[in-house]
This record gives structure tokens, C-alpha cells and sequence, in this order.
């Protein structure tokens, strides 16, 4: 008959060996080749979650991902989040912080070694946003989300913003402190008026509450919108936007957009290196605070705009991107009248893969995405604001902008052909270097509210100090 | 005879009752297919431990089929410990027919199920043709025919012949078909178990119990829910078994059967054994009936002892037991003048039997 | 041996006429079938979906003919005393259970092999894909998914010889989903530095003692194929062989307890 002891030994034994051997010498191997969560996967779903996901629980499942994805947050591992994001939000569409964070992670968190995002992620960003926002009517969360990144992330296009922040706003349980915001859209997509309004209902209603509910918050809330309402209306006074007909203000001299500054837009790219490229870039604004829009895309980028994109083409969720084309999103920060920038794109082949013929390079400035002491002397629209050769009232119907291109060839950006020993430099026709841009006279001073260095020769300043 | 001097060396140990060994007739020395009465296993044997093994009980009693001692079965139940098999003592001697009664749940198929090794008794000892049970060499030579068998529908009578055949090593495919033909199904060997009626399907499974030429046959309810024509035929079958000189041992409730074919029996009830012996002498004790046109006073002529007379429309009925002869009455009518109209045996029935025995045993 | 091989060949010839297990066979090849239209995750490219899909349909189709066709094997012929007949043949009980193992593996493979040729077919036809060379990679994943279920099955093996067929199923489909999902959260779980040394220790332990059946989970390079395996031919090797291991330590426990079971 059987030895049943020495067999149970045998098994106990063989039990050792097999956890062993599966631990220590497969595991760590089926990790490097096959497991989702290694790096060198870009981030697929394992086929068992998914089969056990279509077996039924899915909010159960979700819930398991979502935690799962979280340790992913925490490594770094941003690739293999992407399409547990879409799995948990397919699986359970009513989990509303999955959507929020995961647009903003695609839309912020992809980035290179100099910490520039991937643009072509935002696209899939505002599209779950949106899908967010349909899934999940109710709450105002993610039209909220969603009309953030128009308004901070793709920061031109406004009226989306505007758009999504209305209809925040229409949800009940919108918090107060996130309504106030919609002033600044409204402010930034050239609704002044608008702006001006929504500060005044947000101001009743706080004032309102903070009538019965007599607290610190509500105190607050009603005294920052009093706060907001006495600034815009200074603003819109020294901007010319209170009395524009007469085109100079009620003391006789021309608003602080009068006359237009010239900017003195020119620029200079060269490629120092394949893959690395200087900017130089001249601007005669003297104050802190410019910066100046640069992209470097394919010619034939799909859905490019001057400027930037058409970001919301797709509501579909596109998990993954064009990754053989190129969009290259960085700005130029002014300092002292000029700008200088290296950037260096040859360490993130997959960010920028360069695999298109034809590059264009743009500038693009425009004074809606300015900070408020500049925008004070360019005014909301650009009213205040010119520039002799790259002024455009086209790209951005109703706004004065600055715009410009450059062209570029792969050859170039590459080093390769004839540029490998040439460092290839392409210009603006104005671009002259030179140390010394613009003497000091030229140069615009801000007015700001209350008073700036003096200008001189200039009477305004003077005359607002002493009235 | 290897048996023998290891039998005779653990009586030398002092295990053994007296007397086994020289009640143990050696198989050819007997050539009589059953023993008279008193049966052996009727002398004492004493068991002073339930055993499993062979350590404390000794070897089997030579010649003897089956054999059992103290044979216990016991399952653990909510309400504390049932013994299903209660210490029964059973012996079938080879060639005979056995019959193995009891109603429902008396524990005939546990039994049969420790015989073949497929459970294990909690105590006491069996041995099946001289060994103990367990031991899958004697599966050579028995086989075994549940109750109700199921056999895989998707397989043909012959492919399930073959099949069984397989698990004896034997690959002989005119053996199968010749027991095909043994049981009537030569023509429906290529027909899928599912397309048999219930009459093939036992039949099927009588030939699949033969493929190994058993020497001793387990059959479990053989004729249960038959109809009639095919119960005639598997009783045909076993009656030529005997023929064979195979061991049948029937475990059934179907008493008419048991008592046409079986050579002894044994009652089982609840567990214990009732009765056992060999049907003739279990039905022994049957009674004379005889009616007669006589006048009235003879009945005071009759002095027979057990003797019961009664008048019945004005004819005498007496009831005596078969063991006075009936003739000293008979010839005392016709001496009185009057007329014998019927002398009736009534020969004990087993149904009596088995009714009589499960009733008193009935609380 | 002969003896393990008639019951094996007895088996099969029944595994593959259950109703259950070929409904379950035909649902699965009908998702293999449509999988090229089922748009259902389009967010990434047609054939990763394509191939993510119709893999893990095989795998979940197979797991659940696994669980169905063993958990019921023996059980079965208790219920139908077949096994009687068999017991009372010369069979020993660890002959008889090898036999069924063996037989609901050729089965299980015979249902794989199908499923796999469906696969392809649907591959080539979807894809246009006519050079063969092409597809051959796909076969890695039902070959090693066949040795996972061979390792599932012998699971289910080894719990029907104690449990209800019922308790079975929850109770091998539990240890599957373990095996499968464990792993993946294992290293997360162990490296992380939040969790506490209780929970690591446990997490090591049944990582350690459970089948784990994501071992044999090699889709991911085909689903997102470019990146570099390393040794993959020994990798597949040792894999087997750690099949083939706790495969023998389930069938010797399994014949262990089977052995003094009352059937």
C-alpha cells in the first residue's frame, strides 16, 4: 500500500521547492518580460483583469485598478495609469475623482526631461474630461476640471472656458470658492462687461449669506468680491473700457492703452546640436512677466492651429497619441528686453520623434494671457499693444496678437545631410544681434494702479500721481 | 498452501480460537457445494479487539468465498454514532448462490461496498476468495454489478466492453462479442448506451461483470425495475452462472427471485444478521391442509399433536405440520366413509420468512 | 499504464460531449469570431485590442471548461456508481484519478487547439494577415494557457475529492483569480513603503504557497509587442517545469485523500 507519511513528506518538500522556485527565479523574470506594470510595457491592460472586469464586477474591479494605479502615481510610472484610468472610467463611469485626476495627470504629468508636458496628450485630457462631464451631469466637478485646463493648461482659447465654467456654475453644488473664477474667463475671453456682472452676483449672493450666516468665511467671500469688483472697475477705467468714445479719460488725458506700444518683436532659432536648439528672441518690454509662446511641430501636425491646436477635435478618449508626430509647446521668458533659451529635445526620442519632413516653428504672443500689470498697458484685447511686423488681427479674430513662423526642415533639426558639420540658424528678417537691444527710451514703463517709476517725458504717470 | 502454515503459525500465537483449522476442510477434500449444517462459521470466534487487519484476527477460513467477522461500519451522525453494519459475521461458500436480503437501508450495500474495497469497515475483519479485502489483486477474479448502474451514454455496448476489458488488461474483442451474445446483445453492440432500454443497460452490465471469468459475482438489486420478460432473462443468467460454477452473491429485495435461485441466505436488518442458512432449512416447518367430506364426529378421532380442526360448511379442515404424514387422517376419512376433497402442503414462503424475521425485530 | 490511458481515452470521449462545456466552447469561439467588430475598448489601436480580447477570451473560455469539465468529474461518477464498476475492476484509486486527470487535460488541449485554430483564422482574415510567420507568435499564449489551465484543473482535481462540486467551483475559481491577479499586486504591495511588515509577511506567504497562474500569463509582449525578452526560451522551460512540479504535489495530495475517501 501507499507510505502515506513519506508521500506527505514528499509533498511538503516539493511544496518548498515549487514556492521557490516560483518567488525567486520565475516571478522576477515574468516581471521583466511579461507583467503590465513593467516599465518597458507601455502600460497594456492584462487580458485576466479585463476578463474578469467583462465577468461582471466592475465597480469592484475598478475600485481594485484605481487602487492599483495609485502606487503607480507614486512611481512615477505615468504610462501603465493611462489605460487603467480608461478601464476604471469604461468600468465605473461614476467615479468622478478617476476622471479628475486622470485628465489632469494626462494633461500635466506627461513630461520630458525638462519638464515640458506633451501636448499631444491634451487632446485625450479634454476628452475625458468631457466624457467625465456626460457621465456625471449632476455635479459640477468636471465641468469644472474641464474648464480649468482650457483656462490654465491650453490658456488662449477662453470661451471654452467660459463655456464649461457656465455650466459649473449652473450645477447646485458648485462650491463658492470655485465660482468667482468664471470673472477671470470672463475677463480673458474679452467679455469685460460680463466679467464685471458675474463679480456683482457673486457679491450679492455672499453678501446675502453672510447677513444670516455670520462667520469668517462668509465675511471673506463677500469682501474678496467687493475686493474683485473695485479692481476690474479701475481697471476697466484706466483701460478705456468704461468711456471708449472719447478715447481719453475724464481727466483729459488718453487712457493708459494710448498709444499703442510697439513691441519689437524678433527672433532667432539655431540648432546647436541634432536635437537641440537655441532660441534668441528680442521684446522691448522692460517689466517681468512676458512670456512669449513658442511651438516647434510638424508642418502638417493634424489639426494645428496658428498658435496651438484645435484641442478639442475628438471627444473620443485617445489613449494613445500620435506618437510619431511632433509638438514641441515651450515660452519665452523676457528679461531685460531679450530672451534666451536651449532647448534640448534629444533625450526624449518618443516625445519628439522628428519623423515628419517639414517643422514650423511659432511665435505667438497674445495679451489675454498676460499678467494684469502688463495687460494694463496692452489692454484685454491688445489695444495697447503693436508691433511693426508681426502684428496679426487675423489668427485671433477681434484680438491684436504678435505671430509668426519659421520654417525648418528634418535635415536641419537632425543635423544630417548638409547641416551635419553647419549649424543651421534661421531669423526673423528684423533679427540683429546685438548686446544692447533698445536703449532705455524705448522701452515701455508700466503705469500699474498705484503708480509706477516715473516715465520720462511722459505726463500721465505724473499727472495720475497728482491729481 | 502458503496460507495454511502461516494460519497454523498465528494459531500457535494463541489468537486463534480452537478448532478452526481442522474445521477447515481443504477445497478438494469438499467437493460439496455447500457444507451441512452447523455451518462453521457458526463455531465461536472471538474477536477481543475490532480489528482492521490481519494482525489480531487471522486468515480466513479456506474455501470459503466470503467471510466476514464482527464486520462493523459506522458513520458519525449529528445524533452520535450509527452503526450501519453491525459486527456481522457472513459466510458464502464457493459455487453456491447467495442471497443477501434485507429492506432498504439495512446496510446490504455498504457490505457489498466493503467487500470490494471501495469503503472501509470500521472493524472486524472480511476476506473475499481468501483474502482480505483491499487488496486489488482479488479484483481479478470477482466483479461487481451496482444497483441501478450508469454506464457512458456516449460509448457503444461494445466500446463499453472493451473498455472494461481495458482496466483488466484483457484486449480479446471476439471475448466481447462472444459476450454479447451471452446476454443478447449481439445485434446492439454498435448502439450507443443512451439508445438501451433499461433491460439491456443490466444486461449490458452482467456482461461487463463477466469479461474477467469472476469466480465470484457481486450483484447488486440485478432485477430491480425490470419488467417482467427482462427479469425472466437475467435470472436465466445467473441460474447458468451456478451452471459455471461461479459464486453469486445477490444483494436484493426481490424475494421471489432470491428464492428460486439462491442456494442459502442471509437476512440483514439494521445492520445485524438475522438469519442465515440455507433456504430449504429456513422454510423448513410447512403445514398440511386437508378437506374432507366426513361426518362430524370424526374430528374427534384425530390425535395428532399441533393438529387444529375446524368445520366449514359442514366440510372438515385440518391444518397439521408436514413432519406427521398426512396418511393415518386420509385413510381415517375414507375408513369413516367419507371422501378426502383436497390435501393441501403449504410450504413456508420466503416472503414469510423475511416479514417475520424484519417484524420482530421492529421495536 | 494502459489501465490510466482506457479511463483517460474514456474521459475525453465524454468531456468533449458535456453540454455544459461546449456551450461555454461555443460562446468563446463566438467571441473570437466577432472580436474584430466588438469596438468596445477603442481607445488603442485595433490589433492590440484585437489581440488583448480574443486572448483573454481564450483564457477566460478555457479557465471556465477547466473549472466546469474537473469539478464535476469525479463527483459525477460517484453519483452515477460508474466508479464502482471501476474500484471493483483491478484499478487502483491513484490509477483512476490520474486517469481522469490526464483525460480532462487531453480534453481541455483538444478545446485550446480549436479555439487557437479560430484564433488564427480570425487573425489572418481580420488582419489580412497572410504570411503564417506572422500569427506564430500568438500560439506562445495558448500554449502556455494550457499549461496554466493543466495546473487549474489539477486545483479542481484535488478540492473535488473532499468538497461538494458547488463549493468546488467558488472555491478553484477563487484560487484562480488569486493566482492570476495576486501577482501583479505582489511586488506593489511588498516594495511599497506604506504597508506594514504584518501585511508584507502575508502578502510573501501566499504568494509563496498559492499556484500562481499569472507565471504562464506571457500576452502583454504580444499585446504590446517592441520590447525585448530576455531568455524567453528558458523562461518558458522553467515555467512548464513549475507546472509539471505542482502538478505532481496536487495529484500525489489529491490521491492521498481520495485514497481513504469513502465514495
Amino acid at each position: 500500500m501507499i507510505n502515506r507519511k513519506a508521500l506527505f513528506g514528499a509533498i511538503a518538500g516539493l511544496a518548498v521547492v515549487q514556492g521557490a522556485l516560483s518567488q525567486n527565479v520565475i516571478f522576477p523574470r515574468w516581471r521583466q518580460n511579461y507583467s503590465t506594470d513593467s516599465p518597458n510595457i507601455a502600460g497594456g491592460l492584462a487580458p485576466d483583469q479585463m476578463l474578469v472586469a467583462l465577468a461582471g464586477f466592475r465597480e469592484m474591479i475598478a475600485g481594485i485598478l484605481w487602487v492599483r494605479a495609485d502606487s503607480f502615481f507614486d512611481s512615477g510610472n505615468y504610462d501603465a495609469i493611462l489605460p487603467i484610468i480608461r478601464l476604471v472610467t469604461v468600468l465605473d463611469p461614476k467615479q468622478i475623482d478617476v476622471y479628475s485626476t486622470g485628465m489632469w495627470h494626462i494633461a500635466y504629468n506627461f513630461t520630458d526631461e525638462e519638464s515640458r508636458s506633451d501636448r499631444r496628450y491634451v487632446p485625450t485630457a479634454l476628452a475625458l474630461g468631457s466624457e467625465g462631464a456626460r457621465q456625471n451631469k449632476e455635479t459640477y466637478e468636471l465641468f469644472f476640471e474641464t474648464g480649468w485646463l482650457w483656462y490654465h493648461k491650453i490658456d488662449d482659447n477662453y470661451g471654452k472656458a467660459v463655456y464649461w465654467w457656465e455650466q459649473a456654475q449652473k450645477r447646485p453644488d458648485i462650491l463658492p470658492a470655485r465660482q468667482n473664477i468664471l470673472a477671470m474667463a470672463y475677463q480673458r475671453n474679452g467679455q469685460i462687461q460680463k466679467g464685471l456682472e458675474h463679480y456683482f452676483s457673486q457679491y450679492d449672493k455672499a453678501a446675502a449669506i453672510a447677513k444670516v450666516q455670520e462667520d469668517f468665511g462668509a465675511f471673506q467671500q463677500r469682501d474678496v468680491n467687493e475686493n474683485n469688483i473695485d479692481t476690474m472697475i479701475v481697471r476697466m477705467g484706466q483701460r478705456g473700457v468704461l468711456g471708449p468714445a472719447s478715447k481719453t479719460s475724464n481727466m483729459g488725458v488718453p487712457y493708459d492703452i494710448d498709444p499703442p506700444f510697439d513691441v519689437g518683436f524678433s527672433a532667432q532659432l539655431s540648432v546647436i546640436s541634432p536635437r537641440v536648439i537655441r532660441v534668441r528672441a528680442t521684446w522691448n518690454v522692460r517689466p517681468v512677466g512676458t512670456r512669449i509662446r513658442m511651438i516647434l511641430r510638424d508642418s502638417d501636425y493634424p489639426n494645428a492651429v496658428p498658435g496651438g491646436l484645435n484641442w478639442d477635435f475628438s471627444n473620443n478618449v485617445q489613449l494613445d497619441p500620435p506618437r510619431d508626430r511632433t509638438f514641441m509647446q515651450d515660452q519665452l521668458f523676457v528679461r531685460n528686453q531679450r530672451s534666451e533659451r536651449k532647448i534640448d529635445m534629444s533625450r526624449d526620442p518618443t516625445m519628439y520623434p522628428f519623423t515628419s519632413k517639414d517643422y514650423t516653428v511659432e511665435f505667438y504672443y497674445n495679451p489675454r494671457s498676460a499678467p494684469p500689470h502688463i495687460q494694463d498697458k496692452f489692454g484685454w484685447s491688445g489695444e495697447g499693444m503693436t508691433d511693426k511686423n508681426f502684428l496679426n488681427t487675423t489668427i485671433r479674430p477681434g484680438q491684436r496678437v504678435v505671430y509668426t513662423t519659421l520654417k525648418l526642415t528634418r535635415e536641419q533639426i537632425l543635423r544630417t545631410g548638409q547641416w551635419r558639420d553647419k549649424v543651421p540658424v534661421i531669423q526673423t528678417k528684423n533679427f540683429e544681434l546685438t548686446e544692447n537691444f533698445r536703449n532705455n527710451d524705448q522701452a515701455i514703463k508700466i503705469p500699474g494702479l498705484r503708480g509706477t517709476t516715473p516715465n520720462p517725458g511722459d505726463q500721465r504717470t505724473q499727472s495720475l500721481r497728482d491729481p | 498452501m502458503a496460507e495454511f502454515g502461516w494460519v497454523w503459525l498465528k494459531g500457535t500465537e494463541g489468537n486463534q480460537s480452537d478448532g478452526r483449522d481442522s474445521q477447515a476442510p481443504s477445497k478438494s477434500s469438499n467437493p460439496q457445494p455447500y457444507p451441512a449444517a452447523p455451518y462453521r462459521y457458526t463455531s465461536p470466534r472471538i474477536h477481543t479487539a475490532p480489528c482492521t487487519g490481519t494482525l489480531l484476527g487471522g486468515a480466513p477460513t479456506l474455501g470459503a468465498a466470503i467471510e466476514t467477522r464482527k464486520l462493523t461500519k459506522s458513520y458519525k451522525r449529528p445524533g452520535g454514532v450509527t452503526n450501519v453494519v453491525d459486527g456481522i459475521d457472513l459466510h458464502v461458500e464457493e459455487g453456491e448462490i447467495f442471497g443477501f436480503l434485507g429492506p432498504n437501508g439495512a446496510g446490504k450495500t455498504t457490505t457489498i461496498k466493503i467487500l470490494l474495497g471501495i469503503i472501509y469497515q470500521t472493524a472486524g475483519e472480511a476476506f473475499v476468495l481468501d483474502k482480505e479485502v483491499g487488496d486489488t489483486a482479488i479484483h481479478h477474479l470477482i466483479s461487481y454489478l451496482p444497483e441501478k448502474p450508469y454506464y457512458y451514454e456516449h460509448m457503444t455496448g461494445m466500446e463499453i466492453l472493451k473498455f472494461y476489458a481495458s482496466l483488466f488488461g484483457i484486449k480479446d474483442e471476439a471475448k466481447c462479442q462472444s459476450l454479447l451474445e451471452k446476454v443478447n446483445l449481439a445485434s446492439d453492440g454498435h448502439k450507443t448506451i443512451s439508445q438501451y432500454s433499461k433491460g439491456m443497460q443490466q444486461r449490458i452490465g452482467l456482461a461487463q461483470s463477466l469479461l474477467n471469468d469472476p469466480k465470484l459475482l457481486f450483484l447488486d438489486e440485478p432485477t430491480g425495475g425490470l419488467d417482467p420478460i427482462a427479469h425472466i432473462e437475467i435470472r436465466d443468467l445467473i441460474l447458468q452462472f451456478r451452471e459455471e460454477g461461479k459464486t453469486v452473491f445477490i444483494s436484493s429485495h426481490e424475494l421471489s427471485d432470491v428464492e428460486r435461485i439462491c442456494d442459502r441466505v442471509a437476512i440483514i436488518n439494521k445492520g445485524k444478521i438475522e438469519k442465515q442458512g440455507r433456504l430449504e432449512d429456513l422454510l423448513a416447518g410447512g403445514r398440511y391442509e386437508i378437506t374432507a367430506d366426513v361426518s362430524e364426529d370424526f374430528s374427534s378421532k384425530i390425535k395428532e399433536a399441533d393438529t387444529h380442526v375446524s368445520w366449514k360448511n359442514g366440510r372438515l379442515i385440518v391444518d397439521m405440520p408436514d413432519s406427521i404424514s398426512p396418511n393415518a387422517i386420509v385413510e381415517g376419512v375414507l375408513g369413516a366413509k367419507g371422501s378426502i376433497l383436497s390435501v393441501i402442503p403449504r410450504r413456508k414462503r420466503l416472503e414469510d420468512l423475511f416479514v417475520e424475521t424484519v417484524r420482530n425485530v421492529q421495536p | 499504464m494502459k489501465t490510466i490511458f482506457s479511463i483517460a481515452a474514456t474521459t475525453v470521449g465524454e468531456a468533449i460531449r458535456r453540454k455544459v462545456l461546449l456551450v461555454i466552447l461555443l460562446i468563446g469561439l463566438l467571441f473570437l469570431v466577432v472580436a474584430p467588430a466588438l469596438n468596445i475598448l477603442t481607445a488603442r489601436q485595433e490589433r492590440t485590442v484585437l489581440v488583448g480580447l480574443t486572448l483573454g477570451v481564450i483564457q477566460l473560455t478555457s479557465a471556465l471548461i477547466a473549472i466546469m469539465l474537473t469539478v464535476y468529474m469525479v463527483p459525477n461518477e460517484i453519483e452515477r456508481r460508474t466508479i464502482y464498476t471501476i474500484l471493483s475492476k483491478p484499478v487502483q484509486r491513484w490509477q483512476f484519478l490520474v486517469g481522469k486527470y490526464l483525460g480532462a487535460v487531453a480534453a481541455l488541449g483538444m478545446m485550446i487547439g480549436f479555439m487557437t485554430i479560430v484564433l488564427l483564422i480570425t487573425f489572418a482574415l481580420s488582419q489580412n494577415e497572410r504570411h503564417l510567420a506572422n500569427l506564430a507568435p500568438l500560439i506562445k499564449a495558448p500554449v502556455m494557457n494550457f499549461f496554466q489551465m493543466s495546473l487549474l484543473s489539477a486545483v479542481a482535481l484535488m478540492f473535488s475529492t473532499f468538497v461538494s462540486p458547488l463549493v468546488n467551483i467558488f472555491l478553484s475559481s477563487g484560487i484562480y483569480m488569486l493566482g492570476t491577479l495576486f501577482s501583479p499586486l505582489f511586488q506593489t504591495l511588498v516594495e511599497a513603503p506604506s504597508v506594514n511588515n504584518v501585511t508584507k509577511l502575508f502578502a510573501r506567504i501566499i504568494h509563496f504557497v498559492l499556484p500562481n497562474f499569472s507565471n504562464f500569463n506571457v500576452q502583454n509582449p504580444l499585446i504590446n509587442p517592441g520590447q525585448v525578452l530576455v531568455d524567453e526560451r528558458l523562461y518558458f522551460i522553467t515555467t512548464i517545469g513549475y507546472a509539471f512540479l505542482y502538478i505532481g504535489i496536487l495529484l500525489v495530495t489529491a490521491v492521498l485523500i481520495f485514497d481513504r475517501r469513502e465514495v
